[in-house]
Order: C-alpha cells, then structure tokens, then sequence
C-alpha cells in the first residue's frame, strides 16, 4: 500500500496528542488522589487524636471514657467509623461500638507516628485506618503515678464516598481524554486536508503538463515558502527535460532529413535513367553517381552508429600507445592538397614525444574530424595552427583555425549532433554536422575531453587526451628536430 | 513549360532537371538559395520546385520573398522535411504543392504538369485545338486519326501554344517559357520550330492552325 503523507501526519498527531493526554489525564489524577487521600487521612487522624485524648491513666489502670457526643461518627447508625485500642501487651482496651463484628487489624509495627493503611472493615467495606502508639495522659488526680503502659490505636474509616469521588474523577478524566482525542482527530484531518491543499494544487498542475509540450512552467507565487524550492527545482528539471526533448526530436527529423536526402537522390537518379532505354555509357555514369550517393550515405550511417556506439558505452577501446605527431600527419595527408590549393598556411607544431594512450582508431577519429573540420571552414588565404602540448598526466593537442563566421554564443552548439552553424555551407550531402559530436563522444569514451574557443573569426579546438606512462614522467626532453611542419 | 529546380544535393538536382528535361520541359536550376530567388525573380517560370533546407537562404525566405515580389509562379516545396507543422507553413506561404523526400519520378513530373496547367487556367489533360488533340500526360498528339511524333522542343512548343490557345502569344513569351537560361540558341530559332511545328501538324485542304500575327507573334487555333 502507498504511503500517504495525509495518514501518516494525522497517525503522528495523534500518537503525539494521545500520548501528552495520557500523561496529563494521569498526572492529574494521582495529584486529585493524593489531595483528596491526604484530607481524608488528616480526618481520619483528628478522629483518632480524639480518640487517643479520651483514653486516661489512673493510678492503678488505664481507663477510657468517650461520649458519643463527643464523636459522633463511631456512634451514628449508617457507616460508622471504627476505632480499637490495645494495650502493649495485646489485651484490647476499647473498641467502638462497629467493632463488635470483629477485631480491627492490628498493625504492626505501629509507632508515635500515624502509619496510614487501607483495611477492610468489620462489617466488610473497604476503609482506609490510622495506627499509632501513644502513652496515655494522666487524670488529675494521679499525676505521674501509676502504669506508664502505652496504648496502640487503630481508626478506620469507610473510603465509600471517598472512592466514587475518585472514580468520577477517573470517569470524567478518561472521557475527557477520549473526547479530546476524537476531536484532535477530526480536526486534525481538516487541518492536515487544509494544510496540504497546495500539495493538490501542484500535483493537478503537473498532472497538467502534457508531454508533448514541456515548455509550461508551474507558477511558484501562489505556493508556500516551504514548496517554492521543490517547484523551482521541478521547473528547471522541466525546462531540461523540454531541452532535451526538443533536442531529440530535432535529432530524429535531422536525421530523418540526412538519410531521406539521399534516398531521394537515388531514387530519383534510378528511375530518370530507368524511363527510357539508354546508352550505356548513360548508365555507366548513373551507376557512378550513385555509388556516391552510397558512399555519403554509408559515412553518415557509421558516424551516426558510431556515436550511438560512444554513448551508450558498447565501443570495445584497445588502449596503445600513439604517436600523437604520426596521427595528426596521418590525418593531415588527405587534406593536404586541398587546403594548399585555396592558399591557406599551415603551422604544425608537434613533438616527438607525445605519446597518447588510447583506442587507436578513436583517436583517428577525433583527429580526423577536427582536421576536416579545420580544413574545411578556414577561409581561402587563411590559417591553420596545430600545436600540442603535455599537460598533467594528458597531452593536449590544439587545433585553431582562421576564417570562423560563428559568433561565441555558438560555442557549446558546435558538438550537437546536426548542427550546422554557417547556413552558407550547410549543404545536404556535403557536411552533416555530425564530425564534432562524434569527436566529442569519443574523446569522453578514451578519458579526455574538447572543448571550443571562438573568438575574433578563429575557431579553436582543444582536444586532452590520456598520455601513456612514458610521456608524463619528468620533464619532456626537449626533442631533436622540432622542425615545424609549414604548408603554404 | 519553364521550370526552375532549387535543391542543393547534387544528385536529385542532376535527376530531377533530367527528369523533367526529358518531360519535355524548359530547366533551370541551381543548388544555392540566393542564386534560386535571383533565378526566380529575375525569369517568367510556370513551376519552382523549392527544397525548405538551402545554403544561402532557405527555402521559405526564398517562397516568401517570390510572393512578395508579386511572382505568381506555381511553387512546388520538395523536401525532407515532413512534419505537419512545416508543411502548413510552407503551403500557408504561398506554395502551392509539397512533395516529401523520397518521392517518385512519375509523382513529381504529373505534379509538376498539373500545376504548369493550372498556371494557365486549363483544367483538362487532354487539349483540343480543331483537329488536333494533345493528351500532355503521355505527351502525345494527335491530328484527326493520325498520330504527330514531334521531338521534345517541337512539343514544348505546341504545349505552350495550346495552353494559351487562341491568345497572340509573342516570341519572347515563348522564349522565356520553352527555352532554358542558359540555352545558346538565338530567338530566331522560335519562328524555325514554328515552322517545323506548321509542317508536321497542318494538313493541305485545312484551315491553317497556327496563325502569325503581325508584330504581336503567333496564335494557335482561333481567339477564344
């Protein structure tokens, strides 16, 4: 079963109400009892001193004289008190007239001072008696003559009235207890309902949000404080998710676009030449056109598998060790002619020493992509720099290139997949904008990273990536031949 | 029929303007936007054939820009592009048909005629003109019984004709619609199809069917 936040606040106020009750209706109970015992025993003593002052010593005996008047109570008809009196040697002296039906109990171990205990009566009620010791005055006659026997002393008294007062009290605490604890809890649940009433209101306005539009933002101003931090973090945990929805759905059509692009070349190129017979050499050139076809469409297929590959973690990386000059020239060498031809400059400056430790066709891939990327977005008569460098325990390699339109805003955009900054050169079939997503992915997947500069018409690149043990131990000596490699 | 083909991957470009060559129409066409709305601006075309996702400008500033422009070119948007929303915008521009990428061959060219008939108001593939009829599906014509095989250039040129049958229509309309920009034929080569029109489609005994006007060009069949 759910747990509910409603139940579980009204179970604890209630426990916790339920608790203090109790340990009110208690505490006031035994101070009621207590207070009401404690002037039934100053009674119950008044009674017995009474009692005490009624026994006397002659010169020969100890003799005791009450008149009822005196004390009424142990003489009335209905419920009388009941009093004994023993001498030390356990011959009873007197005993009031209720006593007739048996013995009061004799405590023991009875002293001067009044030892107070509950009884049952003779006649059978419950009471509660005062014992005490005392030693007899002497009449006026006999001075300090004659027995100086002390005299023990039992009153006791019925607890009738005084027990159905404590057991209204009793009664009356329990229910109000009771009574107190319902109404908590019927107002607790209307105060805990009121109080997470904007609990409600947020879960119906989420309930709102349709996924296809993310874009709707759950307004903070008529919330509590204690919720404007959960409803600002849920906004921004919105605007993300409606980011990356949109960004996927993008990717979806982009790639929906880049794949149906060539589908239609071809299919558009194969019926032409199928409408009408044909020299052959009509066909000839068909075949070849759309063998081409295939082949950009082949390259976009791996680049997009490849990424997927990257980020879901399934490429198999056969880390080695790499000459990071070897990579770069390796790479450099398809490009070379062409960036030659359009009179751009290149400056390569890269030592011996640099020694990665990664995948090495990963490391194709990224150096390929970001030298493609170079080559092909330096503007004519431009620059192009590529430069490393050993970093702490990586090597960074730099590539930075002239004639960049991007403006800096541009800057975390260029690693989305499909994204083609420059709308002038954002020919279908020709740059996919997938080279430096697909760098990026790979360069997380080998343990480095890239990020890009712009700024000033010159796009930068920075890719880190792990060195091997080798290159990091101690200074690089300085290499040999560090003959700068410059293409013009 | 001139039709202007602005798409910038090469090889539906290549085979689209081939296709539609070998349809028998007059076309231009270029991959880059900017050069796109020049060529559109710039030439009489009965058909544009726009894709939305052009270097340059896109396809719906070039779209916008034409009707702006007050082009009543009949704009046919090719694109990769299928989403519901960009296929509302595009139409609610001014395109007036949208073809998504992949597309057939046959799609295209019977999409690009209707509109090239639309462009002149004719409802009916099939155009009689007295004796001759030009069914401009199969592109074929007919004269009375007989069947007229003409070549692409000379059924371009009749198809142009019958379009705007009855009208004096002058030598530069039919320039501009028949012929491509870049053709390095002369305007005289209009009154020699004329003439090769004249004699593969009228009969001795008959009244002629393609009448020159004097200073205002040729008419085919009588004014309507």
């Amino acid at each position: 079963m759910k747990s509910s936040i409603r139940a579980r606040l009204l179970f604890w106020m209630t426990a916790v109400m339920a608790i203090l009750l109790l340990v009110f209706a208690v505490v006031v109970y035994e101070v009621l009892r207590q207070s009401l015992l404690e002037g039934f025993d100053k009674v119950l003593l008044a009674s017995a001193r009474t009692v005490s002052d009624a026994v006397e010593r002659t010169e020969s005996k100890i003799q005791f004289e009450l008149d009822a008047h005196e004390a009424p109570e142990f003489y009335r008809s209905v419920d009388p008190d009941s009093f004994q009196l023993w001498l030390e040697h356990g011959e009873s002296l007197a005993g009031s007239p209720s006593v007739n039906a048996g013995n009061l109990p004799r405590f023991s171990g009875m002293s001067e001072t009044p030892i107070f205990q509950t009884v049952r009566l003779p006649d059978g009620r419950s009471g509660r008696a005062v014992g005490l010791v005392f030693t007899p005055k002497a009449d006026d006659e006999s001075g300090d003559a004659g027995p100086t026997e002390k005299v023990e002393l039992v009153v006791a008294r019925g607890t009738a009235s005084l027990d159905s007062t404590i057991r209204f009290i009793r009664w009356l605490l329990t229910l109000g207890t009771c009574g107190t604890l319902v109404l908590t809890i019927l107002l607790g649940a209307v105060a805990v309902r009121r109080g997470l009433k904007p609990l409600d209101a947020l879960a119906a306005r989420i309930a709102a949000i349709r996924r296809e539009d993310l874009s709707a933002q759950i307004p903070a101003d008529w919330m509590p404080v204690e919720m404007v931090p959960v409803v600002g973090k849920l906004n921004d945990l919105l605007h993300h998710l409606d980011d990356a929805f949109r960004r996927e759905r993008a990717f979806t059509a982009d790639t929906a676009h880049e794949l149906r692009t060539p589908l239609a070349g071809l299919r558009s190129t194969l019926e032409v030449a199928l409408s009408k017979p044909r020299k052959e050499s009509e066909y000839r050139e068909t075949l070849a056109e759309c063998l081409e076809v295939v082949h950009h469409t082949q390259r976009v297929v791996e680049t997009l598998l490849a990424l997927a590959r990257f980020e879901s973690g399934q490429t198999v990386l056969r880390p080695e060790a790499i000459h990071a000059r070897e990579l770069v020239e390796t790479a450099w060498l398809p490009l070379c002619d062409e960036v030659a031809s359009r009179g751009i400059t290149v400056d390569m400056r890269l030592h011996e020493g640099m020694i990665l430790m990664a995948d090495r066709d990963a490391c194709r891939m990224i150096v390929n992509a970001l030298l493609s990327n170079a080559a092909e977005y330096t503007d004519n008569n431009g620059r192009i720099e590529i430069s490393g460098r050993i970093a702490s325990e990586s090597v960074e390699l730099a590539v930075v290139n002239t004639g960049c339109t991007l403006s800096e805003v541009d800057a975390p955009r260029v690693f989305d997949r499909f994204w083609r900054g420059d709308p002038a050169r954002a020919d279908t079939g020709i740059h996919c904008g997938l080279g430096l997503a697909l760098a990026r992915q790979a360069a997380i997947a080998l343990g480095g990273s890239i990020d890009v500069g712009i700024a000033g018409g010159t796009f930068s690149v920075r890719l880190r990536l792990p060195a091997s043990s080798g290159t990091t131990s101690g200074v690089l000596p300085r290499p040999k031949n560090i003959s700068p490699i410059i293409h013009e | 029929m001139r039709v202007l083909v602005v798409e910038d991957y090469p090889p539906i470009r290549k085979a689209v303007a081939k296709g539609l060559r070998e349809a028998g129409f007059a076309v231009d066409d270029t991959g880059d936007g900017e050069e796109g709305l020049w060529y559109a601006t710039s030439n009489a075309y009965d058909v544009v054939l726009l894709d939305l996702m052009l270097p340059g400008i896109d396809g719906f500033t070039i779209l916008n820009s034409l009707r702006a422009a007050g082009s009543g070119a009949h704009v046919l948007i090719l694109t990769a592009k299928d989403a519901v929303s960009d296929r509302v915008h595009g139409l609610d521009l001014g395109a007036d048909d949208y073809l998504i990428k992949p597309f057939a061959m046959e799609e295209l060219l019977a999409r690009v005629r209707a509109l090239a008939r639309r462009a002149y108001c004719v409802k009916n593939p099939c155009v009689v003109v007295e004796h001759l009829r030009i069914e401009t599906a199969a592109q074929r014509v007919w004269c009375g019984p007989e069947e007229v095989h003409l070549t692409p250039r000379e059924y371009a040129l009749l198809e142009y004709l019958a379009m705007r049958r009855g009208e004096a229509v002058s030598r530069s309309d039919i320039w501009e619609h028949v012929y491509e920009f870049n053709s390095d034929a002369d305007s005289n080569v209009v009154d020699v199809y004329i003439g090769y029109l004249r004699k593969k489609i009228e009969r001795p005994g008959r009244p002629p069917l393609i009448r020159t006007i004097r200073g205002r060009g040729y008419s085919l069949g009588a004014s309507v």
